[in-house]
């Protein structure tokens, strides 16, 4: 489908530039066929029409036939005979429109034919600027799109940093199960590790199935729960239909990161994280909760939900939805990715 | 050595108790999980070193640090690499980075030990608080000590403040604390857009700023929200004018 008729408002603003256009080739036809204004209209208003919605076929044309894909001369040549066939065939309507009104006014189809060259040359000429503007308008969308992607790249790639205090603070929790407990220091060490090689495996990547999001999760907080103990707790129910979900690699751990950093962390008895994900009418639905201080000083945690919340207007623009709520109590981040499995 | 180690996680406690069992001399006299138990614990038992981690439940490291009013060795063990240089530049006797050896931790417990045997400069904790913020970032909040209980004052709550003696009286909410700590180094920590300095004595939150009397030739009256009239010096007078102007 053409962009322009995706809705009514630009399909009609759309018709609409085509009036002073009809208007100006109804001039120079009335002023080389000497025909009088109602004249003109008969014919040229067909005529507009037609050529109104013949020129939106190079939105398809010209994105098979993309600039740099043959040579200049070639692509020149194609659409020059392109603009030779309609021309033909708005001429072809126009003298229909004139034989049919011969019985009403006789000579008016001679009259035409002297203004067929005028006629022929500036729906070619139309034609081709439409083409030209097909051109500027498809170059303009790739370039946007691909500086998104550039830019989604950048932020991910941010992301795919590991927190170098989870770092330091987990390889310090081995060190004080080594002498204690070295079974369970070898299996943290393991773990660490595993979390480490899934998160840059999957940062070189631009969106990754929901589960392996999910998996990454369960391995981030399994390193933290032998750092915090009892103190973090965790519920996470992920629903089926979720889980072949293309979504954003790491999208969801900056979130998860910041629910142990800025929540439980700074709560003397902790507490747990719920994280929930359905299908919904918008598509994927991510909710995460912790319990948290809002006395606690507030250290820098807009960071990572600026990140998160730019890479989603760089991927999704306006389709997808961020919203956070704090209570009293409890921290609530709420993702709504407009994905389908 | 009587030693006070307060750190949130299990886990860390465990290792310091660890290196310190290889010393001699050593008694572990409580142990904290948040930053109210480290005040109270230096409070009640008066340790000679406490190893304090920085980032706790309650109040943070450096928070606990200004309550407490006691002579006490500070070793700061944390993750955090950047706020090391100033708490050396300050009074902290070391600083350790998570995670670290056994040695490492040996040659701290030396400095302590060294430093236990000079005298030390009486109020550190005055420097160091001023020293522990990266430039262009302010307090938030600010907590005092009334007898054992600790109380936290956010700046947005903080009506002015008045410079008493050793202390600096806090109007906050129809009350007012009492901190040990002068009227400069409090101004140096709040933010200079919205605390100005009108008087030498006195520091006023500007959203609590109604109008300004004419006083005497050179000096007016600042007329507060709730009524309270604070003197304006010259000095005060043209920083209020070149904050409001701007």
């Amino acid at each position: 489908m053409h962009p322009v008729l995706t809705n009514w408002r630009s399909a009609l603003l759309y018709l609409a530039t085509w009036i002073p256009l009809g208007c100006v080739l109804g001039l120079l036809v009335s002023v080389s066929g000497n025909l009088n204004t109602l004249e003109t209209a008969a014919i040229i208003t067909p005529v507009t029409i037609v050529l109104a919605f013949v020129c939106l076929s190079p939105w398809y044309v010209c994105r098979s036939l993309p600039l740099k894909s043959a040579g200049t001369f070639r692509l020149f040549g194609q659409h020059v005979l392109a603009a030779m066939v309609v021309s033909a065939a708005v001429l072809l309507v126009a003298r229909v429109t004139a034989s049919t009104l011969t019985d009403v006014r006789p000579g008016l189809d001679a009259q035409l034919r002297m203004a067929d060259p005028v006629l022929a040359v500036m729906v070619a000429l139309v034609y081709l600027l439409s083409i030209a503007l097909h051109y500027v308008v498809i170059e303009a969308q790739t370039s946007r799109r691909s500086e998104l992607l550039a830019r989604e790249a950048e932020l991910r790639a941010l992301k795919a940093q590991v927190n170098p205090h989870f770092l330091f603070n987990s390889l310090n929790s081995i060190s004080a199960l080594t002498a204690s407990d070295p079974g369970r220091a070898r299996e943290m060490c393991i773990q660490l590790a595993d979390f480490l090689r899934t998160s840059l495996r999957l940062g070189q990547r631009p969106s990754i199935p929901f589960r392996e999001e999910i998996e990454l999760t369960r391995m981030y907080l399994g390193v933290e729960q032998v750092r915090f103990g009892q103190k973090l707790q965790v519920s996470l129910d992920v629903a089926a239909a979720c889980a072949d979900c293309e979504v954003p690699a790491l999208l969801i751990q900056p979130l998860v990161e910041n629910a142990v950093k800025h929540g439980i962390a700074l709560l003397d008895s902790g507490g747990e994280i719920l994280m929930l994900a359905r299908m919904g009418k918008d598509g994927l639905q991510f909710s995460i909760e912790n319990p948290y201080d809002p006395a606690a000083p507030s250290s820098r945690n807009g960071i990572g939900l600026t990140n998160v919340r730019q890479r989603l207007e760089a991927r999704y623009g306006m389709a997808a939805r961020l919203e956070v709520e704090a209570s009293d109590e409890v921290y609530r981040v709420t993702l709504v990715l407009p994905v389908r499995a | 050595m009587k030693v006070v180690i307060a750190d949130d996680e299990d886990l860390a406690r465990r290792l310091v108790r660890e290196y310190l069992a290889n010393e001699t001399g050593i008694e572990i006299v409580a142990e904290c999980t948040n930053g109210f138990e480290a005040v109270k614990a230096v409070t009640e038992h008066r340790p000679d070193v406490i190893f304090l981690d920085i980032q706790m439940p309650k109040l943070d490291g450096f928070e606990a640090l200004e309550l407490i009013e006691r002579d006490v060795a500070v070793v700061f063990v944390t993750a955090f690499d950047q706020y090391a240089m100033r708490a050396f530049d300050a009074a902290a006797v070391d600083y350790l980075l998570k995670p670290f050896s056994a040695d490492r931790f040996r040659s701290a417990l030396k400095k302590v030990e060294q430093r236990l045997g000079e005298a030390r400069p009486a109020s550190q904790s005055d420097e160091l608080r001023t020293a522990a913020r990266a430039p262009g970032e302010y307090l938030d909040r600010i907590v005092v000590k009334e007898g054992t209980r600790v109380h936290i004052i956010p700046v947005g709550k903080l009506d002015y403040a008045e410079a008493q003696d050793d202390y600096v009286g806090l109007r906050s909410e129809g009350k007012t604390w009492l901190k040990q700590q002068t009227i400069g180094s409090l101004e140096a920590a709040l933010n200079p857009k919205r605390f100005v300095r009108l008087h030498r004595g006195y520091i006023v939150n500007l959203d609590r700023i109604t109008r300004l009397e004419p006083n005497t030739k050179d000096t007016w009256i600042a007329v507060l929200t709730d009524g309270s009239r604070i003197p304006v010096s010259r000095g005060g007078y043209t920083r209020f004018n070149s904050l409001t102007a701007g």
